[in-house]
């Protein structure tokens, strides 16, 4: 496992980078009360400040993930209260700026990748429990991952303070969001905690998000954040409130979708943890974004494809061990797929592996996530659940398809249970390939 | 070939099984340079998977497997064989079956992953049978939970269900659920007899684990498991490329170099498919080439020097060929139906006669009860019967679902007159002999067989059984053990308790071949612990130097 791992946001110039403060000076004074710290927790859940803070195998919140941009790697920063290598020395005022506004301590700007843009509509309370739970209850680690350096001229921070006028912001919330009604909860948490729009929102040329065209998909990290506004063909329009529910909580709606790549992270360590309550208030909201239409006469990408019957009475020649020929799509599926997802692209009865068909990955037009589920499978616990596929690229232990071979395969099971045959290329399946 | 650059690393390594691999996998993680040579080709699974859909005889194990010429395996269990020629009174009972390719033999097993018990390395001392090991249970013990986290291992909670093999540990991962055949059968077995039916241990995964899925029950773990959820060693050879060690395929090793005293390896030499010779020069050599290639490879290395064979001063090697017998029975229950054949084939066991005073009179053994599909098996009885139409399907279904299929593995013992040559007339591609192997029953198993008779004669009664089918006399469970065998005296053995040749400093073995006696259980979990701990003794030596 190599030190770090890469997330890209391939779609975002740049990201977000909290360095430790020189000072010494230590912030931490009155022991704040329990209740506080514990709804500082819950927001932190909601706001999947872990995704980006930790990296594989590192110790929580002590930074060090790379993501990837096209001006070079920016390396996630410990956020733990050390006051040496995470932010023990801010102030809840140093705190408040960097989290809502992407200015660190020292004056100096963040990059976008952290979303203050979203986080810039926290109440004043929320951002409080925050920081008395960063500091009170996260346990201090004296790590400093390695620094960010990009490129020019990307690597100039004040760049962002034009960026910062030019990117569009939450607008901030006040009152105490714990007693927002349902529809402004759910809005709240969309926006200023979850974030969503962070993926699922396309950017403009400054690659700041298109608000006119809220959660109308983005592409990032080779997967593809889809359309969830309510349009009713090309979103989720057609999904029920307890549909969406249910997918936020265990991460799959058999019949409908489930959650690999950054959206099973997202599922695992935040949506799952969030109360049925905000649950509701999250999917409502969501359900009544307004539609967003990509092309005349689609249909949703849950629609397509049916069980095919093929019935398994056959024999043939077979092959010697030395024969590791390329396979074409219905014979890579056949040996690598079939044996869980089913001659007939089913699935498992109990529904712990999906059906193919009446799937909105297979039934996307994109082919996008299916070549990304491929190569790199799925792993994702939610509850007692944890959703396992594993992945077929060249570092796999159970079977290494080609590219050829992913290309294929990803053609067949489109053709065969989607939204057509998608004609990927062996070519086009190198350009997923992590760096 | 001859302008390219010669073959050396610290460690040379013969095959590429469970054995050679992870011993390449640690030596490699630990800075060591390491090198394997597998005689066989590199594979991958989709193949064997499209091979098993294509093959008309399903429970073949070796049938997805056609070999390649310049390495050749036994392509089937069949007496007279077209590569491993058995003789004897009981040649039948040795015809052993395994892979020639990178992963080895662990492509086709049912994941049983026992650990001996104590006593089975100190068989003679305690009960003045066969031979003791030059090493005790708790000098393994370490290597046995190394080698279950390596494969990943499920097995019982030790409270609750207590295997007889003292554990540090627990099992990395959580038991299989019981299938409900295996449910039917450990309520009859508790509730009419004194026996009781323990949770096999099983290298294969109750959840994600080593980035593999879950075990789905898909029933074909052997001959392949379409999924990767169990345990074989190209996930070893794999972490040990990862980790830099360097395999090459289609090596197959022919020559075993000495230096001039013959007290040290100098190169080890191997035929391409071309039959291009090339040498391998390190500083240790391991030979893990399963029990029979192994003791092959010793035996045609043999020179002016070593007249009777690499190692062999004593003139054990290739002697005391041991295995788990079987003895076999299928009969139809006359009571409700188990619907066997749902969940991996291998996992519930009887194992009340693994060991007691009386071995000092017969071999010890285990009882499955196999957790397979009969719907074959069910199909031709239906037919044989005359069944046709709608009473044939009927039949059918009645006839899988009241299957009971039980085998044993019973113990065998070390002979110095079951012995492994090389035959004189039957040769391969590249001139090398095919192994043969002369083998007689030993008495300590044949009253081991006769007593499993009984019992299962005594099961069918109690589960009122009719149609018994018996595999007639012995068959082979593909254990074979002994041909390398261990002891603290160089007259009378080859290996010491590292499993380093008397003979050879430098030399090492690992495989079943070390065992100096089969032990009561599957050996693969065994033969792991034996190849991490030579893994430990050399990265302790090489780290000295």
């Amino acid at each position: 496992m190599p030190e770090t791992v890469r997330k890209t946001f391939v779609s975002l110039l740049v990201a977000g980078s909290i360095l430790a403060g020189t000072s010494h000076y230590c912030a931490a004074a009155d022991e704040p009360d329990a209740a506080l710290i514990q709804r500082g927790e819950y927001l932190a859940t909601a706001g999947d400040c872990v995704a980006c803070h930790t990296r594989p195998g590192g110790k929580p919140f002590a930074g060090g993930l790379k993501i990837a941009t096209p001006m070079g790697d920016i390396v996630s920063t410990n956020i733990t209260p050390d006051p040496d290598h995470g932010i023990g020395a801010y102030t809840e005022e140093d705190f408040e700026k960097s989290v809502r506004h992407g200015v660190r301590k020292d004056g100096s700007y963040l990059y976008p990748a952290m979303p203050y843009v979203s986080y810039s509509g926290l109440t004043d309370g929320d951002v409080k429990a925050l920081y008395a739970w960063f500091m009170h209850a996260v346990k201090p680690v004296a790590e400093t991952p390695t620094e960010t350096s990009l490129s020019f001229p990307a690597n100039v921070r004040t760049a962002m303070a034009g960026w910062n006028m030019l990117a569009n912001h939450n607008p901030p919330e006040t009152g105490d969001s714990a007693t927002f009604e349902k529809m402004r909860r759910g809005r709240y948490l969309a926006n200023a905690l979850e974030h969503c729009g962070t993926c699922h929102t396309p950017r403009n040329f400054i690659l700041s998000e298109k608000q006119d065209q809220y959660l109308a998909g983005g592409p990032l990290d080779g997967w593809y954040a889809p359309n969830i506004t309510s349009s009713k063909t090309s979103g989720i329009g057609d999904w029920s409130e307890d549909d969406l529910v249910q997918y936020l909580q265990t991460g799959a709606v058999p019949g409908r979708s489930q959650a690999a790549g950054p959206m099973g992270e997202a599922v695992e360590h935040s949506t799952s943890h969030l109360t049925d309550a905000d649950l509701h208030a999250l999917a409502a909201y969501i359900l009544q974004v307004a539609p967003q239409e990509e092309e005349p006469g689609q249909k949703p990408r849950d629609s397509f494809g049916q069980a095919t019957a093929q019935p398994d009475i056959r024999s043939g020649d077979l092959t010697r061990i030395d024969d590791v020929t390329e396979l074409k799509g219905g014979a890579v599926y056949d040996a690598n797929c079939a044996a869980c997802h089913g001659y007939d692209g089913a699935g498992a009865s109990n529904r712990y592996v999906p059906s193919l068909f009446s799937n909105s990955v297979v039934g996307a037009s994109r082919p996008d996530n299916l070549i990304m589920t491929v190569l790199y499978g799925v792993n994702r616990t939610a509850g007692k659940t944890h959703a396992f596929m594993p992945g077929f690229d060249g570092h796999s232990d159970v079977q290494r398809l080609s590219d050829a071979e992913v290309a294929d395969v990803v053609n067949y099971v489109m053709a065969q249970y989607g939204n057509g045959n998608p004609h990927v290329t062996a070519d086009q399946v190198k350009t997923f390939h992590k760096k | 070939m001859s302008s390219e650059q010669p073959l050396s690393a610290d460690v040379v390594i013969v095959g590429s099984g469970v054995a050679g691999s992870s011993i390449a996998n640690e030596l490699a993680r630990a800075g060591i340079s390491v090198i394997v040579l597998e005689a066989g080709p590199r594979v991958d699974r989709q193949h064997f998977v499209e091979n098993f859909r294509n093959l008309e005889n399903k429970p073949s194990y070796q049938g997805p497997f056609p070999a390649v010429p310049w390495a050749r395996h036994p392509p089937n269990q069949m007496t007279p064989n077209e590569y491993l020629h058995t003789t004897g009174p009981d040649a039948e009972a040795y015809q052993q079956v395994y892979l020639r390719m990178m992963g080895g033999t662990t492509w086709h097993w049912a994941g049983c992953a026992w650990r001996y018990l104590p006593s089975d390395f100190e068989l003679r001392s305690r009960y003045g049978q066969g031979r003791d090991w030059a090493l005790k249970y708790e000098d393994l013990e370490p290597f046995y939970y190394q080698a279950e986290v390596m494969m990943g291992v499920c097995g019982p909670d030790p409270a609750k269900e207590d295997l007889g093999s003292p554990r540090k540990q627990p099992y990395p991962m959580d038991a299989l659920p019981i299938s409900y055949a295996a449910q039917q059968f450990r309520k009859l077995i508790a509730e009419k007899t004194p026996w009781r039916v323990v949770h096999e241990p099983q290298a294969r995964n109750t959840r994600p684990y080593d980035n593999r899925p879950t075990c789905e029950g898909h029933n074909n773990c052997m001959p392949i498991c379409p999924i990767g959820a169990m345990y074989n060693g190209s996930y070893s050879v794999y972490h040990a490329e990862a980790a830099g060690a360097r395999f090459v395929p289609n090596a197959v090793v022919y020559k075993i170099e000495r230096d001039d005293a013959n007290k040290r390896v100098t190169a080890v030499h191997y035929f391409d498919p071309d039959k291009g010779s090339h040498r391998v020069t390190g500083k240790y050599f391991v030979i893990a080439a399963h029990c029979i290639e192994t003791a092959k490879l010793l035996l045609v290395s043999a020179d002016d020097k070593s007249p009777d064979g690499v190692a062999n001063s004593s003139g054990h090697v290739g002697r005391n060929m041991m295995d788990h017998t079987g003895v076999q029975v299928t009969f139809i229950s006359g009571d409700k139906a188990l619907w066997p054949g749902r969940g991996p084939l291998e996992t519930n066991v009887i194992d009340n006669f693994r060991d007691g005073d009386w071995r000092s009179e017969r071999g010890a053994y285990l009882v499955h009860m196999v957790d397979d599909n009969q719907v074959d098996l069910a199909t031709s009885l239906a037919i044989s019967k005359g069944y046709v139409g709608k009473e044939l399907e009927e039949q059918i279904r009645y006839l899988a679902s009241h299957t009971v299929r039980l085998f044993s593995h019973n113990e065998g013992l070390a002979d110095p007159d079951n012995r492994l040559t090389l035959s004189k007339t039957n040769k391969d591609i590249l001139g090398i002999p095919h192994p043969e192997v002369y083998y007689k029953l030993p008495e300590y198993t044949v009253k081991s067989c006769d007593h499993t008779r009984g019992l299962f004669k005594e099961l069918i009664g109690l589960m009122h059984g009719r149609d018994e089918q018996w595999t007639p006399g012995y068959f082979p469970q593909d254990h074979p053990a002994g041909s390398t065998i261990m002891g603290v005296d160089p007259k009378d053995s080859v290996v010491d308790g590292h499993c380093r040749t008397h003979d050879h400093e430098n030399l090492f073995i690992a495989s079943s071949s070390v065992f100096s006696s089969v032990g009561t259980g599957n050996i693969t979990l065994t033969v792991a612990a034996l190849a991490l701990r030579v893994a430990d003794t050399l990265k302790k030596e090489l780290n000295h130097a």
